[in-house]
């Protein structure tokens, strides 16, 4: 039987001056924006860069409470340290290069389509990428189809060094989209 | 990590020797909204943190973004197949169920196949991710070489 936690403040507790702030940041998100089914076309293709700084790594394994030493190029009181892993020094989670696929997938430069949902990955995790390299993330719409009545985008995702274009993640992920 | 954390780590690694319907050891984690709603996670959509935002738009609480639950899917694996996971290995998941705020998600594994490549293995692992009621939220399957 799954839990029932409707609007269940105690998950998290504010004050009234948090209260108000949040729903100015909640106001502050509205935006028109398309469905995702609508924002893409097939064949379209879109490439940040990022950088695999020690804190954003950090930042992400924190809070998946992932507190593996080989993904620690930053320690506290230490800051900055090389790290260690069997690959030498302090190395990229798995997964993490896919967790930013969204932010390029969907044009950053657009309002975001709220009411999309991630729904499938395929990963290949070929090598390790090192902390403080700068990887480019290359998303192309491949595919838009329909499922029991249900619509999908799907893209084909490479991550590719800058500096050297090493080959590093490739990933085939789906969209749901209203 | 001490030198018995570093022995109970190695105890966990799968060699060659592994056998099918092997179930690896799983990991569990609260699905905090103070985690959930984190600027690198899900706060660009309130649906991941907010219970107000949430039920308006017909939810039962805040829903975690699927690739929080494909990160605990890896860190199990990375606890069982070690440095092999960041070379050549694949990781599907299919996110089958939202995984609500408050719930306790718990991770699972259990090897399916193993296919004879180079001096090793290519083995295949069925994965997944529950609430305490046993309710999938995320299904898939890894493969990771070992011994090749």
């Amino acid at each position: 039987m799954s839990v029932e936690i409707t609007q269940d403040r105690s998950l998290s507790p504010t004050s009234p001056v948090q209260a108000a702030q949040t729903r100015a940041f909640i106001k502050s998100l509205e935006q028109e924006c398309q469905t995702y089914w609508d924002m893409v076309e097939i064949g379209d293709e879109l490439s940040r860069d990022l950088h695999m700084t020690p804190e954003l790594i950090i930042l992400y394994a924190d809070a998946v409470e992932d507190f593996n030493p080989w993904y620690e190029a930053w320690r506290m009181n230490t800051w900055q340290i090389s790290g260690e892993s069997p690959f030498g020094g302090a190395i990229v989670p798995p997964l993490l290069v896919s967790h930013f696929v969204l932010s390029v997938q969907f044009d950053h430069t657009k309002p975001f389509a709220i009411g999309s949902i991630h729904t499938f990955h395929d990963s290949e995790v070929i090598k390790p990428i090192m902390i403080g390299a700068t990887v480019r993330i290359t998303t192309r719409a491949i595919d838009k189809y329909e499922k029991r009545g249900r619509r999908y985008v799907r893209h084909a995702v490479t991550v590719t060094d800058v500096a050297d274009g090493t080959l590093y993640f490739r990933e085939t992920r789906d969209i749901l989209s209203l | 990590m001490t030198d018995s954390d570093q022995m109970s780590m190695n105890a966990l690694m799968i060699t060659q020797e592994t056998p099918v319907g092997y179930a690896l050891q799983p990991i569990r984690k609260k699905a905090a909204i103070q985690l959930m709603g984190s600027r690198l996670w899900g706060r660009f959509n309130p649906n991941h943190w907010d219970p107000e935002y949430a039920a308006a738009t017909g939810l039962k609480a805040p829903i975690q973004t699927g690739e929080m639950s494909s990160a605990y899917l890896a860190e199990m694996c990375v606890n069982h197949f070690g440095a092999a996971v960041f070379a050549g290995a694949r990781i599907v998941c299919k996110y089958v169920a939202a995984t609500l705020a408050g719930e306790v998600i718990t991770t699972h594994g259990v090897v399916r196949e193993k296919i004879a490549k180079g001096d090793g293995y290519r083995f295949v692992v069925d994965i997944w991710c529950d609430n305490e009621a046993g309710e999938k939220k995320t299904v898939g399957w890894v493969e990771v070489d070992v011994g090749v």
